[in-house]
C-alpha cells in the first residue's frame, strides 16, 4: 500500500498550528486495558479449574434475547489478548499518533472498537454475540479509513465493510436458524446433538462459515486484509494480530462443540484454511512494503488456524490455541515495529531501509525477538507453536499429509519473511534513502514491542506458564469437553521435528535465493487471470451497472409510462382474479333499462367518445359537460335529487374553470397523435381498466343486498335526527365527520390552488364589456345569493343543504367575476374567500366539536327548539350544532371555489 | 378523560391548530404561524400520549360519532397499532414542524404552509383512527390533497414537475381506492371494517372478495409505493423544502402500509394464501428494485427517497408473512422507519446548507468539519441499515427469524441482501458527503446560525436519540409491537369494541 | 339497467385512463374528469338502483314511505364529487402553472424533476 497513505496519517497532516497531543494521553488510554487485563488475568486460576463465570441481563426476552457473558477459557484467552495488546498498542499509538490533529477521535474508534471486541469474546447470547461482531465492523471501517482524505483508504475501508457486513449478515441467519433449531440463543446452552441430529446443519454451517471466513479474510475473501493497511500502524498492530480478523477464527472455535466434525465443516476448514495459509505466505514473500508483507502473513497465519480448527483432535485445537498466542505476540511487535520503521526511517520499503541498528538497537532488538518467534526458532514460543501445527495437521481427519505439507511450505516462507523483516533494514549498510538521523523512538512506542516479544521468549522458555493455566482451558471450551495439554520445547525425535528441520532448510534456502523466488512469484502474479481484488472491484462495477440499468428501465422519468404500468399491473392482477377464480357472473333479474334512461346511457356513452376523439378543446369541454348532465340525469332518475343537483352545479363550475384557464393552455392540435404501438399499449390498459369496473361491478350485482344500515337511517332520520331529508341527514350528523374530512380537502384545495395562480402583478381585470351581461350577470348573482340561502335552510328537510347552497352561491359570484372582474365581486364578498373557507372550516370543527364539550360526544347534535309547546307536541323550530355545521360547509365551499375562480381571473 | 376526548383531541387538535395557524399567520405576522404550529404538534404528543397509555392500560378504545351506534355511524378506534401510529406521528410531526420553522420561507408562509402542514398531520392521523374504510378514503383525500399543497406551493420550475408527476398517479390510486370501498359496499352493505370483518364471512363469493382485495392492494400499493407502483415517490420527493421531504418520507407511505396491514388483517383474511402470497412476492421485489434505484443515485434525497421503497417492502413483508412474530416486526418496522427516515431527511438538509448541495460529486468534508453531523448521520444511517444496536436491527432481526421460522428462505435471503445493499448505499453518502473533502476545499463548509442550530438540529438530536434508545431498550417496543400484532391476528376485541352496542 | 350502468362505468374509466395516458395534460385533466364520473357511477350502482322515489320522509311521517333510493351510496357520492371537484380544481391550477412556468403542457416534453431521457 502506498507509503503516502500512512504519512498522511502520521506525519504529514500536521495542521499549520503543529498540533501536539499530551504525552500522557497514550499512556491514560492503555490504562483501562491494562487494568482489565490484569482482572481478567485473575479470573485465570478459577478458569483453570473448570470454572465458567457468567453474567446476564434479560434485554430482549420477547425474543429469547439476552445481555449474557460468560467467560471460559476461550473467552478468557481472546479477552486477554483483546485487553493486553490493547494496552500495549494504546500506548504505542500516543505517540505515533501525537501530531495528529484527530487523535482525539482515534482514542475513541480504538477504545469502542476494543470493547466491542472484548463483548464479542465473552458474549454467550447468539445475538449479543452478533451485534458486537457487527460493531467490530463499523468500528473498523472508522479505523481503516481514518486517513479519509485519500481516495484509496475509502475505498478499501468500504471493501473491508462490505465483504465482512456480507459476512455478518449470513453469519446472522446462521445463528438464528441455530437458536431455532436448539430453542435456545445462549451459546452455552445449545444441546450438540439437537444441532447434529438437524436437518439444516448443512445450511447453518455454510451461514456461519460465510461469517466467519470474510471477517477471518479466508481465501477467497481474503483480499481485504491486506487493503485494509491503509489505515494507520497502530491500528493494524491491533485488528490483525489479535483482534478483528480473529473474531472469524474465534466464532469457529466457539461453535466446532456444535457444528463441528460434519463433513462440511470438516473440508470447508481444511480446504479453506489450506489455501489461505498458502497463498497468504507465498504472497508475503514477494512484497516490498513492510506493511503489506505482515498484512499477508497474518493472512497465513488465520489459514493455519481455522485449518487446525478443522481437526477433533485435542492436538489439533491445542495446536491452534498456542499458535493464536504465539501469533498474537509476534504480529503486534512486528507491526508496532514497522511502524517505528516508518515513523523514524521515513519509509517501510525494505529496499530502502538497512543498517539501522547501530541508530535504532531497541526497535532492532524487538523485531529480533519477535521474528524469532516467527520463524519458530527455539526456544521461542513460536517454536512450541510450530511443532505443534505440524502434530496438529498430522492429526487432521481430511487430507493430513496435505495439509502438514502446505503447513511446512507456509512456515518456511515465515522463515523467510522473518528474515526479511528483522535482519534486511537493521543489517546490511545504510541506505541513503532513510530519514536524516534516525533514532530509537520514545519509550511510549518501545514499550509494547518489547514486553510483547519477550513474553514470546518467556513463554517459549518456560511454557508452563500458560499451557496449564491459558492453552488447556481454552482447548478444554473448544472441545466441550477435559483436555490434557501439555506445552514443551523438546518432545523427542518425531515426525513434526523432522518436519520442522525441513522447513527451516527450506525456509533459509528461500531467503537466500529471495530475489529469484521473487520474480518467480511475479511472473505467476501476472498470468493469473484475476485477484480476489480485481474480482471486487468488478462485482461492484457489475453492481453499479445492474442498478443504474433497472433504474433507467423502471424510473425511466417519463410519466406516462409510470401511469401506463401503475394502472395496466393493477387492472390485470384484477381481471386476472376475477376470471381465474370464476367470478364474471351477470346479475339475474335486473330491471329492463327504460328508455329514458337508454337516452341517458347513449348521451352520456356519446359525449365521451366526443371527448376521447375530438381535436377541439371546445367540443372537449362539451362532451365533458354531455357526460356530467347526463351521468346528472341518471342519478335523477333513480332517486338521488341532491346528487344530480350537485353534479349539475359542479358540473357548470369545472365547465367554467376550464373555459377560463384553458383558453391560455396550448390546442389539444399542438402534440401529434400517440403511435400505433403506443395506441396499442394504452388502449389495451384502457380496455383492462374499463373491463375490470364493469365485470366487477356486475359481479357484485348479482349477490344479494344487505340494505340494514340504509334501513337504520330510514328509521332514525326523523326521529332522532330531526331531519327529513335522509341524505343530508347522512352528510351532516350520521356520517358528519366525512362531510368535515371533505371541506377540509375543499378548503385546503382552495388554499393551493390560489398559492398556485397567485401572481404579484395583479393586472386590472378588464370587466366584460357588454352592458347587458352585466346587468345580467349582476341580477343573476343576487337571484342565486337568495337561493342559496334558501336552500342552506331547508337543506335538513328537503334536498339542498351545504353543498348545494355553497356551490350556487359560488357559481353566483363567478359569474359576477365574469361579468365584472373581480374587484367588484371581491367587494361584494366583504372577505377574502381564503379567510371565508378556513373561517367555515373552524365554524364547522366547533359545530362538531360543540357535543363533546357539552359532555356528550364529538359531532352529536345539541338541540334547541324554538317555540316548542309540549302541550301541543308542537316541536318549534329546531336549531342546532348540525345547522351550525352545515353552515360551515356552506361557508367552505364558497370560499375555497372563489379563491380558485378569483385566482384563476386575476392571474393574466 | 374520557374515551371519545382521547380518541377525538389528536384529529381535532391539528385541525384546530390549521384554522388558528392561518389566521395568526395572517394577522398576527409568521412567527405566530410558527408557533401555533409548534404548539399544535407538542399538544398532539401529548393528546397521542395519553391516548396510547389509556389503549396499553384498558385494551381497544372506540368512540362512535354522533352517539350514532356502529355500524351506522362512523367510529373512530385506537387499538395498539393505531394508538402507536398516532404517536409517532405527532412526534416525527413536532420535530418536523421545529425544523420547517428555519426550513421554510417566508412566501411560503405567507401562502399558509404553516395551516396545510398541520392539516397533513390530520389526515394522517385521521386515517390511523377511523374504523370506517368511506371515512378513511376521506382521510386519504385530506392528506393527498394537503401533500400536494406542500409539494407545490412556492414552487421553482423542479417543484412544479415533481408535483404533475407525484398528482396524477396519486389521484389515479385514490379512485381506485373510492370505487373499491363503493364495491365492497355493495357486496356486504356495510362500511365500517369491524363491521366488515364478519360480512365478508357471509359472503360467498370468494373471486369477487380475492378481487376487490387485489383492488385494494393496487390502492394502496401506489400509497405505500411498493413494486411496480412506486414511480410518484422517487419523481417528487427530492423536489420540495426539505421539512416536506421529510415528513412525506416519515409519514405517507406509512399510512399506506397501516392500510395494508389493517385490511389484510381485519377484513381480507378469505384467501391469505393468494393475497398474503401476492404481497410476499410485491415485498421482495420492492425491497429489492428499491435498493437498487438507490444504488444508482447521486443525490442525497434521491438515495433517500429510494430507500423509502425498499423499507416499504420489509414492512410488507411482515404483514405478508402473517405470523404473530412477522407482524410484530411489521408494526416494529414502521415506527423504527418513521423515526430514522424523517431524520435522514433532516439531516440531508442540514448537510445541503453546510455544503450548498445535494449532489454528492458536489460536496464533502462534513467529517472534519462538522464531526458532531457526521454523528447524527451515522444513528440513523446505521439504523436504516440494520446495524446493531440500533432500532432498525431489531426491526430487520425480527423480520428476518419470521421468515426464517417459517422456511420462507427466499424472503429471508432477499431481507439479508438488502441490507447489506443498504448499508453500501449509506456508505456511499458517508464517503462522499463526510469524509470526501470538498471539491472546493473545506472552507466550502459554511456554519450555521445560532438559531438556525436550535431549530435545525435539535430535531435531529431529539430522533436521534429516540432510534437509539429503541435500539438499545427495545423490550417495551417489543412488547408493545408484540401485543399490537396479537390484536391484528385475533381481533376479537377491536371488533367487539367497535360493535359493541349491536346486539 | 344494471348493465348498463356497469357498461357506462366501465366506458367511462377506460376513456379517463386512456386520456390519462396522452401527451397532453389538458386532456389528462379530462382524463381526470371522466375518472370521476366512473366512480360515482359504479358507487351509485353498487348500492343497487330503484327507480324514481328519492330519501325522503315525508310531512307527518315519521320514516319513507314504501320502496325509496338507498340514501347511503348517494351521501358518499356527495361527499366523492365534492373531494374531486376540489381535487380537480387543484389539478387545473397545478396544469395552468406548471404550463406558465415550464412552458409546456406535454408530458413527454417535462424535464425538471428527473431529467429528459
Amino acid at each position: 500500500m502506498a507509503d503516502g497513505t500512512v504519512q498522511a496519517a502520521g506525519q504529514v497532516a500536521v495542521t499549520p498550528g503543529g498540533y501536539k497531543a499530551p504525552a500522557w494521553l497514550g499512556a491514560l488510554f492503555a490504562l483501562p486495558p491494562a487494568l482489565a487485563a490484569l482482572a481478567f488475568s485473575l479470573l485465570l486460576p478459577g478458569v483453570a479449574a473448570g470454572e465458567a463465570f457468567e453474567w446476564s441481563l434479560a434485554w430482549a426476552p420477547q425474543l429469547g434475547i439476552s445481555f449474557a457473558f460468560r467467560i471460559d477459557g476461550l473467552a478468557l484467552l481472546f479477552a486477554l489478548l483483546v485487553t493486553g495488546i490493547g494496552a500495549a498498542v494504546m500506548l504505542y499509538s500516543g505517540v505515533y499518533l501525537a501530531d495528529h490533529p484527530r487523535i482525539g477521535r482515534f482514542f475513541l474508534y480504538l477504545t469502542l472498537f476494543m470493547v466491542s471486541m472484548l463483548g464479542l469474546v465473552t458474549a454467550d447470547d447468539a445475538i449479543a454475540l452478533f451485534v458486537f461482531w457487527e460493531l467490530t465492523t463499523v468500528t473498523s471501517f472508522l479505523l481503516i479509513g481514518f486517513t479519509h482524505d485519500d481516495p484509496k483508504s475509502r475505498r478499501n475501508a468500504l471493501q473491508a465493510l462490505l465483504l465482512t457486513g456480507a459476512g455478518g449478515l449470513a453469519l446472522l441467519a446462521g445463528l438464528l436458524l441455530l437458536g431455532q433449531e436448539t430453542g435456545t440463543l445462549r451459546l452455552s446452552q445449545m444441546d450438540p446433538a439437537v444441532v447434529q441430529a438437524s436437518a439444516l446443519l448443512p445450511g447453518i454451517t455454510v451461514l456461519v462459515l460465510i461469517g466467519c471466513f470474510t471477517k477471518s479474510a479466508q481465501f477467497p475473501f481474503h483480499f481485504w486484509l491486506p487493503n485494509a493497511m491503509s489505515a494507520p500502524t497502530p491500528v493494524s498492530a491491533y485488528l490483525h494480530s489479535a483482534t478483528m480478523v480473529k473474531a472469524g477464527i474465534y466464532l469457529l472455535a466457539r461453535l466446532s462443540p456444535s457444528l463441528g466434525g460434519s463433513e462440511i465443516w470438516v473440508w470447508s476448514l481444511t480446504l479453506a484454511g489450506a489455501v489461505t495459509a498458502v497463498v497468504g505466505a507465498l504472497w508475503a514473500v514477494r512484497q516490498t512494503d513492510l506493511k503489506q508483507m505482515l498484512a499477508w502473513t497474518t493472512v497465513m497465519a488465520l489459514g493455519t488456524l481455522t485449518l487446525l480448527l478443522a481437526g477433533s483432535e485435542p492436538i489439533s485445537i491445542a495446536a491452534a490455541m498456542t499458535f493464536l498466542v504465539v501469533h498474537a505476540l509476534y504480529k503486534a511487535t512486528l507491526f508496532m515495529v514497522v511502524g517505528i520503521l516508518d515513523h523514524e526511517a521515513g519509509t517501510r520499503d525494505k529496499r530502502l531501509l538497512g543498517g539501522l541498528l547501530r541508530a535504532m538497537p531497541l526497535t532492532a532488538a524487538a523485531a529480533a525477538l519477535a521474528a524469532m518467534s516467527m520463524g519458530g526458532f527455539p526456544p521461542f514460543l513460536g517454536f512450541i507453536g510450530k511443532e505443534l501445527k505440524y502434530e496438529g495437521a498430522l492429526a487432521l481427519t481430511a487430507m493430513p499429509g496435505v495439509a502438514a505439507a502446505g503447513l511446512v511450505l507456509a512456515s518456511a516462507c515465515m522463515v523467510a519473511v522473518a528474515g526479511m523483516v528483522a535482519i534486511g533494514p537493521f543489517l546490511g549498510r545504510e541506505r541513503r534513502a532513510v530519514a536524516a538521523h534516525p533514532h530509537d523512538p520514545p519509550a511510549g512506542m518501545l514499550v509494547g514491542p518489547l514486553l510483547l516479544a519477550g513474553l514470546g521468549l518467556a513463554f517459549g522458555l518456560a511454557p508452563g506458564l500458560i499451557s496449564g493455566t491459558l492453552v488447556q482451558p481454552a482447548v478444554t471450551a473448544v472441545l466441550g469437553g477435559p483436555a490434557e495439554v501439555k506445552l514443551k520445547l523438546w518432545h523427542g525425535i518425531n515426525v513434526p521435528l523432522m518436519l520442522g528441520l525441513a522447513t527451516f532448510t527450506l525456509g533459509i534456502a528461500l531467503y537466500v535465493l529471495r530475489r529469484p523466488v521473487i520474480a518467480a512469484l511475479d511472473a505467476v502474479t501476472a498470468r493469473l487471470p484475476t485477484t480476489g481484488d480485481a474480482a471486487y472491484d468488478g462485482a461492484l462495477a457489475g453492481f453499479k451497472r445492474l442498478a443504474a440499468w433497472q433504474t433507467d428501465l423502471l424510473q425511466s422519468g417519463r410519466p406516462r409510462v409510470y401511469m401506463a404500468t401503475t394502472v395496466g399491473t393493477v387492472a390485470a392482477l384484477a381481471l386476472a382474479t376475477l376470471v381465474a377464480g370464476g367470478g364474471v357472473v351477470m346479475p339475474a333479474g335486473s330491471p329492463a333499462p327504460d328508455v329514458l334512461g337508454l337516452a341517458a346511457v347513449a348521451v352520456a356513452a356519446a359525449g365521451t367518445l366526443l371527448v376521447v376523439m375530438t381535436r377541439s378543446r371546445l367540443a372537449a369541454i362539451g362532451g365533458l359537460g354531455m357526460v356530467g348532465t347526463a351521468v346528472a340525469l341518471l342519478f335523477l332518475m333513480h332517486g338521488a335529487v341532491d346528487v344530480a343537483t350537485t353534479q349539475f352545479l359542479v358540473e357548470t363550475l369545472v365547465v367554467l374553470l376550464l373555459a377560463v384557464a384553458l383558453l391560455r393552455l396550448p390546442e389539444l392540435t399542438s402534440l401529434p397523435a400517440r403511435p400505433l404501438p403506443t395506441r396499442l399499449r394504452d388502449g389495451l390498459i384502457a380496455g383492462a381498466a374499463g373491463l375490470t369496473v364493469t365485470l366487477v361491478l356486475l359481479a357484485v350485482l348479482a349477490e344479494p343486498f344487505d340494505r340494514r344500515v340504509t334501513a337504520f337511517f330510514e328509521a332514525a332520520s326523523w326521529p332522532e335526527a330531526y331531519g327529513r331529508n335522509i341524505v343530508n341527514v347522512i352528510l351532516v350528523d350520521f356520517r358528519a365527520l366525512d362531510t368535515f374530512g371533505e371541506i377540509a380537502v375543499v378548503a385546503v384545495a382552495g388554499l393551493g390552488a390560489y398559492a398556485l395562480l397567485r401572481n404579484d402583478r395583479i393586472l386590472p381585470k378588464l370587466p366584460a364589456d357588454s352592458l347587458i351581461l352585466r346587468t345580467a350577470t349582476r341580477g343573476l348573482a343576487a337571484l342565486l345569493l337568495v337561493f342559496a340561502l334558501f336552500m342552506l335552510l331547508r337543506g335538513h328537510n328537503a334536498p339542498g343543504g351545504g353543498f348545494i347552497a355553497g356551490l350556487i352561491a359560488a357559481t353566483g359570484f363567478a359569474l359576477l367575476t365574469i361579468g365584472h372582474g373581480v374587484g367588484l365581486a371581491r367587494r361584494a364578498m366583504g372577505a377574502a374567500p381564503r379567510l371565508i373557507a378556513l373561517g367555515g372550516l373552524g365554524l364547522a370543527l366547533a359545530a362538531g366539536m360543540a357535543g363533546m364539550v357539552a359532555g356528550g360526544l364529538p359531532f352529536e347534535g345539541l338541540w334547541l327548539f324554538v317555540g316548542a309547546d309540549p302541550a301541543t307536541g308542537d316541536k318549534g323550530l329546531p336549531l342546532s350544532t348540525v345547522l351550525v355545521f352545515d353552515i360551515g360547509v356552506f361557508l367552505v365551499v364558497v370560499g375555497a371555489v372563489l379563491a380558485i375562480v378569483f385566482a384563476l381571473e386575476e392571474e393574466a | 378523560m374520557s374515551a371519545a376526548v382521547l380518541l377525538t383531541l389528536p384529529l381535532a387538535l391539528p385541525f384546530l391548530g390549521a384554522v388558528v395557524a392561518f389566521f395568526a399567520g395572517r394577522f398576527a405576522g409568521p412567527g405566530a404561524g410558527r408557533w401555533a404550529s409548534v404548539l399544535t404538534c407538542a399538544a398532539m404528543v401529548v393528546a397521542s400520549g395519553l391516548l396510547m397509555a389509556a389503549v396499553w392500560r384498558d385494551g381497544v378504545l372506540a368512540v362512535q360519532m354522533g352517539g350514532w351506534i356502529a355500524p351506522f355511524g362512523i367510529t373512530l378506534v385506537a387499538d395498539v397499532l393505531a394508538a402507536v401510529m398516532v404517536v409517532i406521528t405527532a412526534v416525527s410531526g413536532l420535530a418536523v414542524a421545529v425544523y420547517a420553522c428555519a426550513d421554510i420561507d417566508r412566501a411560503r408562509e405567507r401562502l399558509g404552509w404553516h395551516a396545510l402542514y398541520l392539516v397533513l398531520l390530520a389526515g394522517v392521523t385521521g386515517a390511523f383512527l377511523t374504523g370506517d374504510l368511506f371515512n378513511l378514503y376521506v382521510w386519504f383525500e385530506v392528506m393527498l390533497i394537503a401533500s400536494f399543497c406542500l409539494l407545490v406551493i412556492g414552487g421553482d420550475r423542479e417543484q412544479l414537475d415533481g408535483g404533475l408527476r407525484y398528482v396524477f398517479l396519486n389521484l389515479v390510486a385514490t379512485v381506485m381506492f373510492l370505487v373499491a370501498v363503493g364495491l365492497l359496499y355493495g357486496l356486504t352493505g356495510t362500511l365500517n371494517m369491524a363491521d366488515l370483518h364478519g360480512a365478508l364471512k357471509t359472503v360467498e363469493a370468494p373471486a369477487l372478495v380475492t378481487t376487490i382485495a387485489i383492488l385494494f392492494v393496487g390502492a394502496f400499493g401506489i400509497k405505500a409505493a411498493v413494486f411496480p407502483l412506486f414511480f410518484w415517490l422517487p419523481a417528487s420527493y427530492h423536489t420540495p423544502p426539505v421539512a416536506v421531504s421529510a415528513i412525506f418520507a416519515a409519514l405517507l407511505t406509512k399510512v399506506g402500509v397501516y392500510a395494508l396491514i389493517r385490511l389484510f388483517t381485519l377484513v381480507f383474511t378469505q384467501d391469505v394464501d393468494y393475497t398474503h402470497g401476492l404481497l410476499l412476492v410485491i415485498a421482495g421485489l420492492t425491497m429489492v428494485t428499491g435498493v437498487l434505484g438507490a444504488a444508482a443515485q447521486t443525490q442525497m434525497r434521491k438515495i433517500l427517497s429510494f430507500h423509502i421503497i425498499s423499507q416499504i417492502g420489509y414492512m410488507v413483508m411482515g404483514l405478508a408473512l402473517f405470523t404473530p412474530l412477522a407482524l410484530l416486526g411489521a408494526v416494529f418496522y414502521l415506527v423504527h422507519h418513521i423515526i430514522v427516515k424523517a431524520n435522514l431527511f433532516l439531516v440531508s438538509g442540514v448537510a445541503k446548507r453546510l455544503t450548498g448541495s445535494f449532489e454528492l460529486e458536489r460536496i464533502g468534508g462534513l467529517y472534519r468539519a462538522k464531526p458532531w453531523l457526521a454523528v447524527l448521520f451515522l444513528v440513523p444511517a446505521l439504523s436504516l441499515a440494520g446495524i446493531p444496536p440500533l432500532s432498525g436491527f431489531w426491526a430487520k432481526l425480527v423480520l428476518v427469524q419470521a421468515s426464517l421460522e417459517v422456511e420462507s428462505w427466499a424472503i429471508a435471503a432477499t431481507a439479508l441482501v438488502v441490507g447489506l445493499l443498504t448499508i453500501f448505499s449509506m456508505s456511499k453518502i458517508w464517503l462522499e458527503a463526510f469524509w470526501k473533502p470538498h471539491p472546493d476545499g473545506d472552507a466550502a463548509v459554511v456554519s450555521l446560525t445560532r438559531s438556525e442550530t436550535v431549530l435545525l438540529v435539535a430535531p435531529v438530536v431529539v430522533l436521534a436519540a429516540i432510534t437509539v434508545v429503541i435500539g438499545l431498550v427495545p423490550q417495551p417496543f417489543l412488547d408493545l409491537a408484540a401485543r399490537s400484532a396479537a390484536e391484528l391476528l385475533s381481533p376479537e376485541a377491536y371488533v367487539r369494541t367497535v360493535l359493541g352496542g349491536v346486539p | 339497467m344494471d348493465v348498463l350502468f356497469a357498461l357506462l362505468a366501465g366506458l367511462l374509466t377506460a376513456a379517463a385512463v386512456w386520456l390519462l395516458l396522452d401527451r397532453s395534460l389538458v386532456r389528462v385533466l379530462f382524463g381526470l374528469a371522466l375518472l370521476g364520473n366512473a366512480a360515482n357511477l359504479a358507487i351509485f350502482a353498487a348500492g343497487r338502483l330503484t327507480a324514481g322515489k328519492p330519501p325522503l320522509v315525508p310531512e307527518g311521517m315519521t320514516a319513507p314511505v314504501g320502496e325509496v333510493a338507498n340514501a347511503l351510496p348517494q351521501a358518499l357520492i356527495l361527499t366523492a364529487i365534492v373531494i374531486s371537484f376540489g381535487l380537480f380544481a387543484f389539478a387545473l391550477a397545478l396544469v395552468h402553472r406548471a404550463h406558465k412556468d415550464l412552458g409546456t403542457a406535454d408530458v413527454d416534453a417535462l424535464a425538471e424533476a428527473e431529467g429528459k431521457r
